[in-house]
């Protein structure tokens, strides 16, 4: 509840990353999901940036990744899904997965070029023996015919030729033979002939048997040709036009001899090359086997990889080179946790170092005993020292080893505060960390000097900067002697606005999201959600009241909140089923409280239920007016007199009497009921909505506004508003049955308040009416320039006064800027903004009253306005009301036909008719539109009270696991 | 129905317009060519163009990356966009479209004729074909050796074969009768697709006139200045000059008279627009040349196009925009791969 009410508290952080850990924390920080980072290079394009190279080497691998991954989709494999989230690589394992990867995609690549150039010949030498055997058809049959009369351009001039001349054109037919592609059959047809100009015979088959088509891959049915012609000019032409046309040419042997010795060549080809082709599928599916188990993980490694690496391209880099800095938006209440993300991806980052200095330091050890051994002569009673000494120059060297890993080995928590050199060398200097708020000293900043400082007397300022900038240095020492650092998190000061954090429940994000749609809450503002989670599904409800359709509707959400984490449920991808399932814990709500009121309103599917025994008794008015059964019988309806002791026994305990169900004037009587509800409902909302603003005003140090804003806003709807419901309950309570004769209209004395005057057939409410409502008007009335120039004028008396020190105060934090001007931490940002504030809010002085007049008019016609928009409460439930009642009578009434089977039978298909009415009518579109309703009042009504809903979202970098395919 | 075309262009023509409306806006802005021209590498070009609407246009290529891939892909995805209009279009936006294409057959075929006159294997000149004007009989082109021969057995069922009436002749190919033939071919097919345009009517016609005429134009002009010092006769030049542009008749005339580019110079001083492209041009380097200024101006005209609603012009507008874009990007890949960085801003930038 804390966090729901309003946002939480966020603050400008710096990161101080070592460059050697940077990474290993950044990926520690996105396992966690807490920081939002900032781009410090917005002017530098994405290319010129520092890791670009690294980018680029995840992007290399990224389509190595995606070669792999088609390779595995064409052999017809479904990568399945990371199983657990692996941590980012770190740099070795990075190149590991790299060179691993590369290996099998050049393995993979090679395999298939060798399948495909298999499959290629094998299917070259298919076609072929395609060809040939289709060509017999065409080419053996004139050998036992003997004479040459079948192609048509060759007959017609055949009586022209001389016989001898004939025999030797005979002799020189050659043929080109080949497959074409189907589509192009008819084209190539027709370009042969004209080019050639029909000196030729062409013939074509379909192939008996599809086969792939290399380019595309899809399975096509060949066709065969076998062109036959005459002399060899003609021959080029047709070599040429079938080259043009992609056309496999095969050798086509001229003898029939020769062609049978090709086809069985080439038969046992084909079988030495299938064998083959076995041998490298099985290879190619071992490999596929490979990838499969390892890419699945890679993806995600190398995801993570990039998006530290983007995160790294948005640091600054500080002038020693050998640190970054990073600036974050990050929640206060998570600080700590941010500190420990960083030491944790220090001490993993800087693990290696450390490893590294331990044979190191053995080295030297030894080196150091060998000289001093072999300078001292060998005598053995020098040889006791020596090895002492020896000893002690390597335990030296072991202490040099970072004290983080050598406790991370050793199993102790590693802490900056206590241990470790830093903080040895930082009690030295006299430094304490604070740490109470987990973070640590101040280091020089001109924004931080500027903007935090202010209040402090300037003597503690300079403390503190002079203990910021003993703090930087000895960081800076740290630094440049390599010893280990761990990377810090470090507060900054800002005056630009923070984002947005509401942490949110599966229970509370709806109603959040609700809120969220209108605007996302100004940074510390009150958060109308949690007051939403009651009163959105209350006033859904108003409209909506009705046991039955709420009881359907709060089975329908029960059912889905039970079954929250199926996982059918949850991934379903119609995105309306996904929005309801989102606000599955609205519905509920809203359900429950439609049972609610359709109690009140005693409905259930439109019909009265007597839980408690009627109030009204008709046997006491029937014995009073001692009613006949003549008269009964002539009179349909009949008048109960609650005036008439004991027909009417008091109020009902709970909700409507079921008796109003019957009567005639049912609606009159609810109509009144339910507009004064409205009414009442509506100014009680507002006026929360204005309370709220208390919050607000009171949380920004605006105490001002209280009285200038929040004290007139209060009169003017109360006065005026909140008289009309003291009014409305004055009423009830005053007159009773009795006396309502003579009760006055709350409508014309409302409207004489206003007119200041009095109507003399309207008699008065109570005495002295009339001086109490003039006060009343005039109060509300004066309290509008209240608050037209309230705020105005206070902004500019306040600017007045303070214009003399402002000028004065300026100077200092202007020389102190000076000093830390070059340090690492002033963004341009906060020099920019520190700089031209005190100017930008003079001139601001139109603006802030164009703004509050503005405000004033929306609020005044507002509150008219707006309570007439709530009487919407009053109309839906009434349509929904009538709606319901319509289907009862007309579609559900005509079942009952009587109490025989057939009426059993009949009453199945209207039930069925009034269950889908129900569901598709009442349920879903009133239901929609109640929420829409209700939404409105919310957003409009409610909200604009105290919401300004100017911020935007905090979005942490983290490494979301729904991300990942 | 032209006047009334407006009130049912939605009905057949609303879905393409609106999306090329769309692919327009994906077109690189004067913002990316700056950013485009500091790249040092062709890969941060590529790191550059994945921020743009190319997206990952050059992710899948394996291997380094060379000017002429990137010119290949950006042709593809051009190819791509415009075969989606073609597939989705209704007549007469459809013949419309065909249009557009016969621009680049004329140059293919024009291309893969001059390609085998110096004895260039045809696969090593398909490749070099623009996508846009490629067809079924394309690659046969080579086997004529002559314009009838041509005609009679390559493009005679081909669209192109409309276009041929004039050039049908038993002269042998050359180089000077092929460029005359490219000559005559473009000149029937920009009076075709004039006069297509013009029966269309409405915004169509209103949009397509001034950039057809300025294409009329700028052939004849370059016609004219190509020609000095060639054996062409001064009455076969005025035969070559498409009749549809704003010269015609009395600057065709005078154009055909000129002796020199000071002539030509002066023909283009009577016209308005066209004296402000001459004059833009400079002879020194890094001026721009008459080529340049005219592919400025026909930038600009196309970018007009955008401007109305209801007519086919955007989409002849888009394919030449997207075109002068790749010339772009080629330009600047070109010079980055060659590390000749003094001429990188000599794009033409669009938006």
């Amino acid at each position: 509840m804390g966090s729901l009410f309003r946002s939480e508290e966020v603050c400008l952080a710096q990161l101080f990353l070592q460059s050697a850990s940077a990474y290993s924390c950044i990926s520690e920080l996105g396992e966690r999901g807490l920081l939002e980072f900032r781009d410090l290079n917005p002017k530098v394009s994405p290319f010129q940036r520092r890791f670009v190279g690294e980018v680029r080497r995840c992007e290399e691998m990224e389509k190595t990744f995606t070669f792999l991954q088609q390779e595995l989709r064409a052999a017809g494999r479904v990568l399945g899904p990371c199983p657990e989230s692996p941590r980012a690589p770190a740099a070795r394992e990075a190149l590991r997965v790299q060179e691993q990867s590369e290996q099998l995609a050049q393995e993979l690549r090679e395999v298939s070029r060798n399948r495909a150039s298999l499959r290629g010949r094998l299917q070259d030498l298919r076609q072929y023996l395609h060809v040939l055997r289709e060509g017999q058809r065409f080419t053996s049959l004139p050998a036992p015919l003997g004479s040459p009369p079948r192609p048509r351009a060759l007959s017609e001039r055949e009586p022209i030729l001389d016989p001898s001349l004939h025999q030797h054109l005979e002799r020189k037919i050659s043929f080109v033979a080949g497959v074409i592609h189907p589509w192009r059959v008819t084209a190539f047809e027709r370009l042969l002939w004209r080019a050639c100009r029909g000196y030729l015979v062409a013939s074509f088959v379909e192939m008996p048997e599809p086969m792939e088509d290399p380019a595309t891959g899809e399975s096509i049915t060949w066709v065969i040709f076998l062109i036959s012609y005459w002399g060899e000019q003609i021959g080029q032409k047709i070599r040429k036009i079938s080259a043009c046309f992609h056309c496999q040419v095969y050798a086509y042997p001229e003898s029939e001899a020769s062609r049978t010795e090709a086809i069985t060549r080439l038969h046992s080809q084909i079988q030495e090359l299938s064998v083959t082709l076995e041998e490298t599928e099985k290879y190619l599916a071992e490999v596929l086997d490979k990838v499969a188990q390892v890419l699945p993980t890679w993806r995600v490694q190398v995801q993570k990889m990039k998006a530290i690496y983007l995160v790294l391209n948005q640091c600054s880099f500080d002038v020693t080179k050998k640190c970054l800095i990073a600036e974050v938006w990050c929640p206060v209440r998570d600080l700590t946790q941010v500190q420990d993300a960083l030491r944790q991806g220090s001490v993993s980052g800087s693990v290696h170092q450390g490893l590294f200095r331990v044979p190191m330091s053995l080295c030297l050890g030894f080196l150091v005993s060998y000289v001093f051994m072999s300078r001292v002569c060998w005598c053995p009673h020098v040889l006791v020292p020596g090895v002492v000494l020896c000893l002690h120059v390597v335990f030296v060297g072991l202490l040099s080893v970072p004290m983080s890993s050598c406790q991370r080995f050793l199993g102790v928590p590693v802490s900056p505060h206590h241990g470790g050199p830093c903080a040895r060398l930082e009690r030295i200097v006299g430094l304490v960390p604070r740490t109470g708020s987990g973070c640590w000293g101040l280091v020089p900043g001109r924004g931080l000097l500027r903007g935090g400082c202010r209040g402090q007397a300037p003597r503690a300022r300079q403390e503190s900067a002079r203990r910021a900038r003993i703090r930087f240095w000895v960081l800076f020492l740290q630094y440049q002697s390599g010893s280990s650092v761990e990377c810090f998190v470090q507060r900054v000061p800002t005056s630009e606005s923070p984002p947005t954090l509401i942490r949110t429940n599966k229970f509370t994000a709806g109603f959040q999201s609700i809120v969220d749609a209108y605007g996302v809450a100004s940074y510390q503002e009150v958060n109308p959600a949690p007051y939403a989670i009651i009163t959105f599904p209350f006033i859904f409800a108003i409209m909506f009241g009705d046991v039955g359709h709420g009881l359907l509707m709060f089975l329908f959400a029960l059912w889905m909140v039970l079954y929250e984490d199926s996982p059918r449920l949850r991934q379903g991808t119609n995105e309306i089923w996904l929005t309801f399932f989102e606000g599955r814990y609205l519905i509920l709500l809203m359900g429950a409280f439609s049972i609610y009121t359709g109690f009140i309103y005693n409905e259930c599917f439109s019909k009265a239920t007597v839980i408690f025994p009627s109030a009204w008794s008709v046997a006491t008015m029937a014995n009073h007016s001692s009613w006949s059964s003549a008269y009964l019988a002539t009179h349909p309806s009949l008048t109960l007199d609650p005036n008439v002791t004991g027909v009417f026994r008091g109020p009902y305990p709970f909700g409507i009497d079921p008796i109003w169900s019957l009567a005639t004037n049912h609606l009159n009587f609810l109509n009144s009921f339910k507009m004064k509800m409205s009414v009442v409902l509506g100014i009680v909302h507002m006026g929360f909505g204005v309370v709220l603003g208390v919050f607000n005003h009171v949380h920004f140090q605006q105490r001002h506004r209280l009285v200038l804003e929040f004290l007139p806003e209060m009169i003017f709807l109360l006065a005026l508003f909140g008289y009309l419901v003291f009014l409305i309950f004055y009423k009830w309570i005053k007159f009773s049955a009795a006396d309502s004769r003579v009760a006055p209209s709350i409508l014309i004395h409302f409207i004489d308040m206003f007119l200041f005057t009095s109507n003399a057939e309207n008699l008065p409410l109570y005495p002295g009416q009339v001086p109490v409502q003039m006060v009343l008007v005039v109060l509300a009335l004066a309290s509008v320039p209240v608050l037209l120039l309230g705020t105005p004028l206070y902004q500019w008396c306040r600017q007045g006064a303070s214009r003399m020190p402002v000028t004065t105060g300026e100077q200092e934090p202007l020389l102190e800027g000076q000093e830390a001007g070059n340090s690492v931490n002033a963004t341009t940002e906060d020099v920019e903004s520190g700089g031209h504030s005190p100017a930008a809010k003079h001139l601001d002085f139109a603006e802030i009253f164009m703004h509050q007049a503005i405000h004033t008019i929306e609020y005044c016609l507002g509150c008219v306005s707006n309570t007439a928009s709530y009487l919407r409460l009053w109309a839906l439930s009434l349509a929904h009301a009538q709606l319901s009642e319509v289907l009862w009578t007309m579609v559900m009434r005509n079942g009952f036909v009587g109490l025989s089977y057939v009426g059993g039978v009949v009453l199945v298909p209207v039930f069925t008719a009034f269950a889908v009415l129900t569901v598709a009518i009442l349920l879903v579109m009133e239901g929609l539109s109640a929420f829409l309703h209700a939404l409105r009042l919310h957003w409009v009504e409610f909200q604009n009270k105290f919401y300004v809903g100017a911020g935007y979202k905090l979005c942490p970098f983290a490494f979301a696991p729904d991300t990942w395919e | 129905m032209p006047g009334y075309s407006e009130f049912y262009f939605n009905v057949d023509h609303g879905y393409l317009e609106g999306l090329v409306r769309g692919f327009k806006g994906g077109i690189l802005t004067s913002a990316d060519y700056v950013n485009l021209a500091q790249c040092e590498t062709l890969e941060d070009l590529k790191l550059h163009l994945q921020t743009t609407d190319y997206g990952n246009f050059l992710a899948n290529e394996t291997g380094p990356l060379t000017v002429s891939t990137i010119d290949e892909k950006l042709k593809t995805k051009l190819l791509t966009e415009f075969h989606y209009f073609r597939n989705h279009a209704f007549e007469p936006l459809a013949t419309f479209l065909n249009f557009v294409t016969y621009n680049y057959m004329i140059d293919n075929v024009i291309l893969l004729i001059t390609g085998t006159l110096h004895q260039r294997p045809i696969a090593e000149l398909v490749p070099k074909c623009h996508p846009l004007g490629s067809f079924e009989q394309m690659e046969a082109v080579s086997i004529a050796s002559n314009p009838t021969e041509l005609f009679n057995a390559i493009l005679v069922d081909t669209p192109l074969a409309a276009f041929f009436q004039d050039c049908l002749s038993e002269n042998d190919l050359d180089e000077m009768n092929i460029e005359i033939m490219r000559n005559k071919l473009y000149k029937s097919y920009l009076e075709a697709f004039y006069k297509f345009c013009e029966k269309q009517g409405g915004t169509t016609a209103e949009i397509m006139r001034p950039i057809l005429e300025f294409e009329a134009d700028r052939r004849a002009f370059i016609i004219t200045i190509n020609s000095f010092g060639t054996e062409l006769s001064k009455d076969d030049r005025e035969k070559l000059y498409p009749t549809c542009g704003k010269l015609y008749p009395e600057g065709l005339h005078l154009l055909a008279n000129a002796d020199d580019y000071e002539q030509v110079k002066c023909v283009a001083e009577y016209y308005a627009e066209y004296k402000a492209v001459f004059e833009g041009v400079g002879s020194g380097t890094g001026e721009k040349t008459l080529e340049d200024a005219f592919f400025e101006h026909e930038v600009k005209l196309n970018v007009l196009a955008f401007n109305n609603q209801f007519h086919f012009g955007v989409f002849y507008a888009y394919v030449k925009l997207k075109e002068q874009e790749c010339r772009n990007i080629v330009w600047i890949a070109e010079c980055i791969s060659q590390r000749h960085r003094t001429k990188i801003n000599n794009y033409i930038p669009i938006f």
